[in-house]
């Protein structure tokens, strides 16, 4: 027990009855004596017990982490309880072997990179199984979303392509030069994948110019308005009725000669007669 | 299309791409992450995009990618036929990413037989070419001779020196019986 003001205070409002070790609590000292008794002066009293001793009514620590920690390793403490305990955590299954099979959807999208047997690498001969590339003049009739199409097909065999090549490398290895067939016939069909691609570039580019070539020409030509929206049934094309258009003959110089209705002029025969040939 | 992309989608249209993505086979990976070799200019979102547009994958919100460095090399790209020395250079870098997969994808297994690839025959032609080439090589001279082929030798010459048989000129240097 330690001095509290509280004791002080008692002591000094209320007169305190000085008591000796050997008096006994049940009896008090007769009234007449009290001012006998009495103190006036407040002194704070020893006999209060004070000690640093920590007794075993010390405040208990409602903290139940109290010494835990994940950062320095401590482990579980004494009085914490989880609501799972050790022995029935999940344990890794390390074998691979014994590991059960991931279930593959049959529409994802990364089965466009691999072959369409689904397998992981391409026998020479499902590699050399391939004809030639389009030609520019079989994809001019195609119309843009045909050749749009033909392009990603392309893209999408040239990255097939390119994860066999690694695959490849990573199965028969380099080996100090080939390591196994297939290399060849996939750089050969990744050929003719690449000259399909540069005929759509080539059929695109020509319409372009084409169209270009067009709208210049609308531009420069004075009868030819390119603004005109035509549902509004503005006329896009306004011919100049108001000059008077000449007859333009498309023929050339050469139809006087070939021209069968034509006769020879009739022979000069004076001249013919004075120019006699000796 | 009526789905909208699940990501604000950019404002540049490519409609032809030109150029080519590799998925690479990952045994330390989980089922649900998935790795490309991309172009070495290609970023995230441009991944993202291409996977979405191009192959209808839906991905994870991260997307890991990095960068693998060359080593420095002699010789010239594509290798021609003689070894080139002196001409030093770093190959172009790689570019990996890694991406996580709404739905989980395994490779299928590789192949066990391998003879439809030729693999045991290209192994010994490469085996038995292997000595050849080095005799043939600058440093055909550093190569020692085996015992087998000088026993050949030293019967050779003495039957022409019995004259059991004659000399017939050109026969090229390095053919012959393994040595």
């Amino acid at each position: 027990m330690h001095c509290t003001g509280a004791f002080l205070l008692r002591s000094a409002l209320i007169p305190s009855i000085p008591r000796t070790t050997t008096a006994t609590t049940a009896s008090l000292p007769a009234a007449f004596l009290l001012p006998a008794f009495t103190t006036t002066t407040p002194q704070p009293t020893a006999r209060a017990t004070f000690s640093t001793t920590p007794s075993a009514h010390a405040r208990k620590d409602g903290n139940r982490n109290r010494g835990v920690s994940a950062l320095r390793h401590t482990g579980i403490g004494k009085k914490q309880k989880l609501s799972v305990s050790l022995k029935d955590l999940p344990r890794p299954v390390l074998d691979p072997q014994r590991r059960s099979k991931v279930q593959v959807d049959d529409d994802h999208g990364l089965w466009d990179f691999l072959p369409t047997a689904r397998t992981a690498l391409r026998t020479p001969d499902e590699l050399h199984a391939h004809g030639r590339g389009w030609t520019v003049p079989e994809l001019r009739h195609k119309d843009w979303d045909d050749l749009h199409r033909l392009w990603w097909v392309c893209i999408k065999e040239r990255n097939r392509l390119a994860t066999q090549w690694y695959e490849h490398d990573r199965i028969g290895g380099m080996d100090g030069g080939a390591g196994m067939y297939g290399e060849h016939e996939g750089a050969a069909r990744d050929k003719e994948v690449r000259k399909t691609m540069k005929g759509v570039r080539h059929c695109l580019t020509e319409r372009w110019y084409a169209w270009e070539n067009a709208r210049v020409a609308g531009m420069e030509d004075g009868e030819v308005d390119l603004y005109a929206e035509v549902e509004r049934g503005e006329a896009a094309y306004l011919p100049r009725g108001e000059e008077s258009v000449e007859p333009v003959s498309l023929g050339s110089e050469d139809d006087a000669r070939t021209d069968p209705s034509r006769t020879l002029p009739p022979p000069n025969s004076a001249s013919a007669a004075s120019e006699a040939r000796v | 299309m009526a789905v909208h992309a699940p990501f604000k989608v950019g404002m540049k249209e490519i409609y032809l791409p030109d150029f080519k993505l590799a998925f690479i086979r990952t045994i330390h990976l989980p089922a649900n992450y998935a790795s490309f070799i991309v172009p070495l200019w290609f970023s995230k979102l441009d991944l993202r995009d291409y996977l979405y547009h191009g192959y209808n994958l839906r991905i994870g919100p991260v997307i890991r990618s990095y960068v693998q460095q060359s080593r420095i090399r002699q010789g010239q790209v594509p290798s021609p036929t003689r070894p080139q020395y002196k001409r030093w250079h770093r190959p172009r870098s790689t570019k990996r990413m890694t991406v996580e997969l709404e739905r989980p994808f395994a490779w299928p297994e590789r192949p066990d037989d391998l003879t439809a690839w030729n693999k045991e025959e290209t192994k010994m032609a490469n085996e038995e070419q292997g000595p050849l080439g080095k005799r043939l090589g600058p440093e055909g001279d550093q190569q020692g001779i085996s015992n087998d082929r000088r026993t050949s030798m030293r019967e050779q010459a003495k039957a022409l020196l019995e004259g059991r048989e004659k000399w017939k000129p050109g026969v090229s240097r390095g053919l012959g019986t393994s040595g």
